[in-house]
């Protein structure tokens, strides 16, 4: 008797049994749908053959190769942007976010409030945090062209959302608003493991402070720099809300994500097929940072 | 001594243009709902509303409108999601962390990847399913639909809340006669209930932000969630600026709430379900 209880305890079952139901929930409506979609994205169902099972059938890679293989192929760009709205965010909110946590690491009057106060804007709804800055970037009445007007950086009002590369631009900065205090927070963990004394015996030796950042601080927090790039990385590649919201993948697709694309292509044209298709190529790039982010994080730490 | 005290100051003043530079989108949110239409086309425009008015709040919270409707679906909506996440997370977070089994590895990289999923890979399907079970436009497709943002999530940070728990605490349970259940419930829970309530936070944050999910289930305006009524409204009304703004900040307002009271357990919840994993 003692035994069995003995055995149950660091034994297989009751942890398992613990862990299955949130298990067997991820597994219905995440787990079962990723295969669904993968198999919707080699038949060929639209708004036609929607409500007909009869009419659905198998196509092979059709889907795929249509998106990537047409002229001009929306799916080719889609990426490409995608890429270009990833690395412009992760670059500035990275630096920003560094800057800001190298600041908040100091202890000064006002430190913690003004840390937290900045937070706010990670918590935001993503939609309403898109709607400000579609406000803010409206040619009239808009405040970013009346500031560079009043600057003299421009004489006109701009049409940020309606031009191609402006309205990148406009995605983009309102994206590092949102993204800055998650770079800040963990870096800002990072740097309250790196230990004073190194600093100390640095100052014996009369580093400068660019030395100790660059051969103190960033080896010594070097986990947390690849945790927020990677994680960032991720959590950027798939934004939907915002471009949805601000621009809708306009003027002529120049802000269109992959993510806006699946979404437009299954849900506006209701070629739901090719939406899968689109969401896949998503989940296979994703799948891949995914893999090395836990590679990384698991060669240092047991679970 | 007196350097270091210039240092602050220096600091201190930094800290207050970083603040204000951060901060001013949300203070042109509030300031743009006080104004007039006229005000918000001027140029320059004014930096504080001459005429400050409540019309666009009085005028988004009338009962015909769709704000106060949204509010309450999205309430339903989000505390359903947080309710699913958060009682499923509960026992498995702890199994992960206090017992040893086969897969326990495979298992928490599958918390951990479904974590960076976009939601737009699973959407389709859902909706073949939902659409098949009759459940478009009732609030069951986008709560169970949100529950999958706050679960792994929450799982991830309670796990390392419980593994931070000593392991003499179990074994003195134990030793008390206590079984492994009665131990959970009796110890475990009580002592862990900072991590729970972070991760309820996060879970009710991440639903009350969907848009994706409440825009595809939802297409009946009435069942709407406040952030796809929000965003019809936009459409609907493109320049109409200071209802959009005063429409926004009441989408905002438990967000808003939950990060003046809670502050110090969303930074928590931050820094362990990303770093700690």
């Amino acid at each position: 008797m003692k035994k069995k209880t003995k055995k149950l305890r660091s034994g297989t079952y009751l942890g398992f049994a613990f862990t299955l139901p949130a298990l067997v929930y991820m597994v219905i409506f995440i787990g079962i749908p990723i295969i669904q979609n993968i198999l919707l994205s080699f038949k060929n169902v639209n708004v036609y053959t929607f409500a007909d099972a009869s009419q659905q059938k198998f196509i092979g890679f059709q889907n795929y190769a249509e998106l990537f293989g047409a002229p001009d192929s929306i799916l080719t760009k889609s990426i490409g942007n995608t890429l270009i709205f990833t690395v412009a965010s992760i670059f500035f909110q990275f630096i920003i976010g560094f800057a800001l946590a190298l600041l908040f690491n100091k202890k000064f009057p006002g430190c913690n409030f003004f840390r937290g106060a900045i937070m706010v804007s990670w918590l935001l709804p993503v939609t309403v945090a898109g709607l400000l800055f579609k406000f803010i970037f409206a040619r009239s009445g808009g405040i970013a062209n009346q500031m560079l007007m009043a600057l003299h950086f421009i004489s006109q009002p701009l049409e940020w959302l309606l031009h191609p590369d402006s309205a990148m631009v406009a995605i983009v900065i309102a994206n590092i608003w949102i993204g800055i205090p998650f770079n800040m927070m963990l870096i800002l963990t990072g740097l309250t493991t790196v230990p004073e004394d190194i600093y100390e015996s640095a100052n014996l030796d009369g580093a400068s402070w660019f030395q100790k950042l660059f051969y103190i601080t960033i080896p010594m927090i070097k986990p947390a720099i690849i945790s927020v790039l990677t994680l960032g990385f991720v959590y950027t590649f798939k934004v939907f809300d915002l471009v949805w919201v601000m621009t809708k993948g306009g003027p002529v697709n120049s802000t269109e994500l992959v993510s806006t694309y699946a979404y437009r292509l299954s849900f506006e044209q209701f070629l739901f097929s090719k939406g899968a298709a689109a969401a896949n190529v998503l989940f296979a790039i994703l799948l891949c940072v995914g893999i090395f982010y836990l590679k990384t994080i698991n060669s240092d730490e047991e679970m | 001594m007196k350097r270091e005290r210039r240092q602050k100051i220096i600091f201190f003043v930094v800290g207050l243009v970083i603040f204000i530079i951060f901060l001013f989108p949300l203070y042109w949110m509030l300031v743009t709902a006080l104004k007039t239409q006229v005000e918000i086309f001027e140029v320059p425009t004014p930096l504080w509303p001459r005429n400050l008015t409540l019309e666009a709040f009085q005028k988004q919270l009338s009962a015909s409108s769709d704000t106060l409707r949204g509010f309450k679906n999205s309430l339903i909506i989000s505390v359903g999601a947080m309710l699913i996440a958060t009682v499923l997370s509960i026992p498995a977070a702890y199994g992960l962390a206090r017992f040893r089994f086969k897969m326990k590895k495979a298992f928490i990289l599958t918390f951990l990847i479904t974590q960076m999923l976009p939601s737009t890979l699973v959407l389709t399907s859902l909706y073949i399913a939902f659409s098949g079970m009759q459940l478009l436009n009732n609030y069951f497709a986008p709560i169970l639909a949100d529950a999958t943002i706050g679960l792994p999530f929450s799982v991830i940070i309670l796990r390392s809340y419980f593994v931070s728990i000593p392991k003499e605490l179990d074994e003195a349970a134990e030793i008390d006669g206590c079984g492994p259940l009665n131990s959970f419930f009796r110890i475990m829970l009580p002592i862990a209930r900072p991590g729970v309530v972070v991760a309820a936070v996060f879970s009710f944050v991440y639903a009350w932000g969907d848009l994706i999910y409440g825009l595809t289930f939802m297409t009946d305006p009435t069942m709407r969630p406040i952030t796809s009524s929000i965003y019809n409204y936009v459409q609907q009304y493109q320049t109409l600026w200071n209802s959009t703004m005063a429409f926004g900040i009441i989408a905002i307002f438990p967000v808003i709430l939950i990060f003046i009271f809670m502050q110090k357990y969303i930074v928590s919840g931050l820094t362990n379900g990303a770093i700690k994993a």
